[in-house]
């Protein structure tokens, strides 16, 4: 029993960390249709079913394009054409009191349903535009961002 | 006469995509498939606006002015601003709530069952993405909780590596105590919040 328990402690000991690289990623795209990218590090990196997605990540789609995109709290987004939208935090650890999503519609369309973050700790949800802040209390939205003039 | 004032504000919307004109912008409270209804509140420097009712809408000008006066914005609107997102809005993650015979590191045999399914989900989900998340009741300290919420999802994740699941897949994590199905007091047993949950993305 006590070797038992001793593998245990060890994987427990060990697993966090493996768990840590994965826990990293806030969720990942389920969709992309037309012209969509995803910017990291000021590069575009390869978006399609399953991409995962990062924090600071700014999500953006052409005139052809929408984006479809599941949160590890199983938050749902879609962008509509010619968006713009930015992942400022996402903190999903319930056991250690670390609730949080706060992201940023730059432009363009969305439409949002929250997710466990929401249920948690509505508080916790912050969903931003250059116009106005949206707090929100467990429910399904969609934001509308007019294009600045160029 | 609102009505119409709507159809104008849509339009004039509609154009500026295309002259880029002065900022017109909008949020938009949807039903959701229960038929429930949230809140949000839309606010900035100038105000706040509440939209508690389905439909309802509030247009901001700029970060300045407070956000309009909440009105109902009508279906075919909707759908003419935002039919593109609505399209791709995904379906939500599903979950598998898996259970453990009391006292060991073994699963029901109903929860064996539900885990059958699990590879086949994934396969008809399309899914690359799998988290498989530990929980139990309130009974214990939190910290031992969280352990043992771990043990138990390394357990299921071992088990669906057994049943060949990719594991580049799977993504295994503990929120102990802290997100329970069923809301009770400190240190009150409940069975049914001491589950392990497969969620395929």
């Amino acid at each position: 029993m006590k070797k038992f328990l001793g593998f245990i402690v060890a994987a427990c000991l060990l697993a966090p960390v493996a768990a840590q690289a994965l826990d990293t990623a806030v969720g990942s795209i389920k969709m992309v249709r037309g012209t969509s990218a995803i910017m990291r590090d000021m590069a575009a990196v390869e978006t399609k079913n399953g991409t995962r997605i990062f924090r600071n990540d700014i999500l953006k789609t052409g005139s052809d394009g929408s984006m479809s995109i599941v949160f590890r709290d199983d938050t749902l987004l879609a962008l509509g054409p010619n968006s713009e939208f930015a992942i400022k935090e996402f903190l999903f650890s319930p056991a250690e009191g670390k609730l949080s999503i706060v992201t940023r519609l730059l432009r363009g369309t969305a439409v949002c349903v929250t997710g466990i973050i929401g249920k948690l700790s509505p508080q916790s949800v912050r969903f931003e535009t250059p116009v106005a802040n949206i707090g929100v209390r467990g429910t399904r939205f969609a934001v509308k961002v007019e294009n600045p003039a160029e | 006469m609102k009505h119409i004032e709507m159809i104008l504000l849509c339009l004039a919307v509609l154009l500026c995509l295309t002259a880029c004109c002065k900022d017109r912008n909008l949020v938009v409270l949807l039903p959701e498939p229960g038929g429930t209804t949230g809140q949000i509140l839309v606010s900035n420097q100038g105000g706040s606006q509440l939209l508690q009712e389905p439909n309802m809408a509030t247009t901001i000008l700029s970060a300045q002015s407070a956000p309009k006066k909440p009105e109902p914005m009508g279906e075919q609107e909707i759908q003419e601003t935002f039919g593109e997102a609505l399209v791709a809005l995904p379906s939500p993650p599903i979950h598998f709530i898996l259970y453990f015979k009391t006292d060991t590191t073994e699963i029901t045999n109903e929860s064996r069952k539900l885990l059958a399914k699990v590879l086949p989900a994934i396969a008809d989900h399309e899914s690359i993405d799998v988290s498989v998340v530990g929980h139990t009741d309130r009974f214990g300290t939190r910290a031992y909780n969280y352990q043992l919420a771990l043990e138990r999802a390394l357990l299921v994740q071992k088990m669906l590596l057994a049943l060949g699941i990719n594991p580049q897949f799977i993504e295994v994590t503990s929120h102990g105590e802290d997100n329970p199905l069923i809301q009770t007091a400190d240190e009150v047993r409940e069975p049914r919040n001491r589950r392990v949950e497969v969620v395929v993305r």
